[in-house]
């Protein structure tokens, strides 16, 4: 056990001074979450707000009777309507962005409005700019409200007589539930991908990088056993991918503080990030940890060089991706079959135990089943660094 | 003192390597029934051209590769038994050695101090010997990877002696390194010596050969062509130059 420590406080050592491990595991983790946060909603209120102060220009070709509504719709703040005459020329402003919108109405417009009947207009508009479309839509919905008020004033009825039945809806599902369900894959594949890429890089480092450097005949010759320098540094390569995870959590948690959601929401993240969730999901991950690491370990034993391992390694990133994306997929739960399934019964487990209907006996299953697989692989790990075929390649 | 008694290795052959060596054989043998004796205070040289089988030999010596077939004795330490007790007697120290380039000497010295149990006090009393005696205390807190290529070898030298190892094994142990670089070599091979530490080392530099070897072992093709005292050698030479013999010896076994 003494050599084991030995190796370990050694090879952690040097991988804190290496910058490549501090980026990658640290800093990374650490601030892409609140980056991505703050960009994006910086990007959105930026938008929207630029959005709402543009001003619109759209182009008509009236019919005398619908002047009314051109004038109603002409008081509202950033529109401007300009009158045409031409249809084609209406459309060819547009296409050329010398106009944001164009509204054509029928020569009936106003007759069909008073009789009863749908009165028609269209709408030119570039799909690519739709956010303008939509501005413009919620005047013209309230055009059409203001002639469905006179209708049914003109009736004698009341609003109540277009809607004959209203359903009052009942959510009996927490926040927490509904977090669960559509978000609830997001944390264990953030977690993941941050694990496997944890370990991926001592595991090329402290395997191939020590034969490319040279030093492997060195360590081989030392009084250890070869059980004992894999271990400690197998210790070193699951610890490091938890501590990054760990760091990606952080993260995480600290960019939805900077959300700034509503209480409700808080309060549910909260609940959901709560120690019982974190603790299950650590004793799931650490075995998973082992799992990545004895899957690297004897592709990083068997590369020459550094690079040999990342060019074998990188694509597996893809392979543990897919089967990570099984918890975004709703109908997709815990069973006897996805319990078996590694990646895929981490996050689905996960996802059970945040929406607060895990079942023990699969969570159990899934933990058992890590750790046989997270044993065989080590044990793979462990013939071949055994082997001197492979380990003075 | 090493014993090696009938020493056999074999490598099996990959599909694509017999195809590659035009063999039907299942195994290569890069070691062919070698045996030879080295003794406590005498420099023991291996010598052979390119792949005859001497980094193989030193590699089943220090521990690194397990022999198909034969013994070998450490100190009287049977290493097929007793691999961990027979590293601690193995200091072990080639050309291409490498170090770990994030750490500084002070911490590359205790790593393997502490891998070989060797206790606090001896650590920094033999730990001092080798930063005085080779003047590494200027860079004694540097990172490896600031270090230049002759700093770099002192390092490794003090890492192949801070256990105090009675064997010494080095495998072409000059070789891609400068004049200056190599002599801190050859002054630690004769510091051995003059210990009485069992050294072996393989080289195919005949002068460094006729510099500091007592006894030699001439291998080609994994067998053994030559064995006896540098004097011996000496005295039966067929050719004018210790080099020209070298060349004759191994053509002869062709």
């Amino acid at each position: 056990m003494k050599k084991i420590l030995i190796i370990a406080k050694k090879e952690f050592l040097d991988m804190f001074r290496d910058r490549r491990t501090m980026i990658r595991m640290i800093l990374i983790p650490l601030l892409i979450f609140p980056l991505i946060m703050n960009v994006v909603t910086r990007i959105q209120s930026s938008v929207s707000e630029k959005q709402a102060a543009e001003k619109l220009t759209v182009g008509f070709i009236q019919s005398q009777e619908s002047i009314p509504a051109i004038k109603r719709m002409s008081q509202e703040p950033n529109f401007e309507f300009t009158s045409y005459t031409d249809t084609t020329q209406l459309r060819k402003d547009v296409v050329a962005k010398k106009i944001n919108l164009g509204l054509i109405f029928s020569p009936t417009y106003l007759t069909d409005y008073t009789s009863g009947k749908t009165a028609q207009y269209s709408v030119i508009f570039r799909g690519a700019d739709f956010e303008e479309y939509e501005r413009l839509q919620k005047l013209l919905q309230r055009e059409d409200s203001l002639i469905v008020d006179s209708r049914m004033q003109e009736l004698g009825k009341s609003y109540s007589f277009l809607a004959p039945t209203k359903a009052n809806e009942i959510n009996v599902s927490s926040i927490k539930e509904i977090l669960a369900k559509y978000a609830g894959g997001m944390l264990p594949y953030i977690f993941m991908a941050f694990l496997f890429m944890g370990c991926m890089l001592p595991a090329i480092d402290l395997f191939a990088g020590e034969k490319e450097r040279g030093t492997i005949e060195t360590l081989l010759t030392s009084p250890v056993n070869r059980a004992q320098i894999l271990i400690g540094k197998l210790i070193v390569v699951t610890s490091i991918g938890l501590m990054s995870a760990t760091i990606a959590l952080i993260g995480l948690f600290i960019s939805l503080n900077m959300l700034q959601a509503d209480s409700e929401m808080m309060t549910a993240i909260n609940s959901i990030l709560s120690p019982t969730l974190i603790a299950t999901l650590y004793i799931l991950l650490i075995p998973l940890a082992f799992f990545f690491a004895g899957v690297m370990i004897p592709i990083s034993v068997y590369s020459r060089s550094f690079k040999e391992a990342q060019s074998i390694l990188t694509p597996l990133n893809i392979i543990m991706v897919l089967p990570a994306m099984a918890g975004f997929f709703p109908g997709v739960e815990l069973d006897y079959f996805t319990a078996f399934i590694p990646i895929v019964n981490v996050v689905l487990a996960t996802k059970a135990i945040m929406a607060g209907n895990a079942d023990f006996v699969l969570i159990a299953i899934t933990f058992i089943s890590l750790i046989v697989l997270a044993t065989i692989s080590i044990w793979i790990a462990f013939r071949q660094f055994g082997k001197e075929s492979t380990i003075l390649r | 003192m090493i014993k090696a008694s009938n020493l056999f290795k074999e490598f099996k052959l990959s599909k694509k390597q017999k195809q590659e060596n035009g063999t039907s054989e299942e195994v290569y043998r890069a070691v062919n029934d070698v045996s030879f004796e080295c003794k406590p205070g005498r420099i023991f040289s291996l010598l052979g051209p390119n792949g005859a089988g001497k980094t193989t030999t030193l590699r089943m010596l220090s521990t690194m590769v397990v022999p198909t077939r034969g013994t070998i004795e450490i100190c009287g330490i049977d290493i097929a038994k007793n691999p961990n007790e027979a590293r601690k007697k193995i200091g072990f120290l080639t050309g291409s050695t490498g170090l770990y380039e994030r750490l500084t000497p002070d911490e590359v010295l205790k790593y393997f101090a502490d891998l070989h149990d060797v206790s606090k006090e001896e650590f920094e009393k033999r730990k001092e010997h080798y930063y005085s005696l080779m003047n590494m205390h200027d860079f004694r807190s540097k990172k490896i990877g600031q270090l230049s290529t002759g700093m770099k070898q002192k390092v490794s030298i003090a890492r192949t002696m801070i256990h105090n190892p009675d064997v010494v094994v080095f495998d072409e142990p000059t070789s891609g390194l400068d004049v200056i670089t190599s002599e801190n070599i050859i002054t630690l091979i004769r510091n051995c010596k003059e210990e009485k530490k069992t050294v072996i080392f393989s080289s195919h530099i005949m002068t460094e050969v006729d510099l500091l070897c007592d006894d030699l072992v001439i291998i080609n093709k994994g067998k053994v062509v030559f064995e006896g005292s540098m004097e011996q050698f000496r005295t039966g030479m067929k050719s004018e130059t210790l080099t020209g013999e070298f060349i004759r010896i191994i053509n002869e076994s062709n």
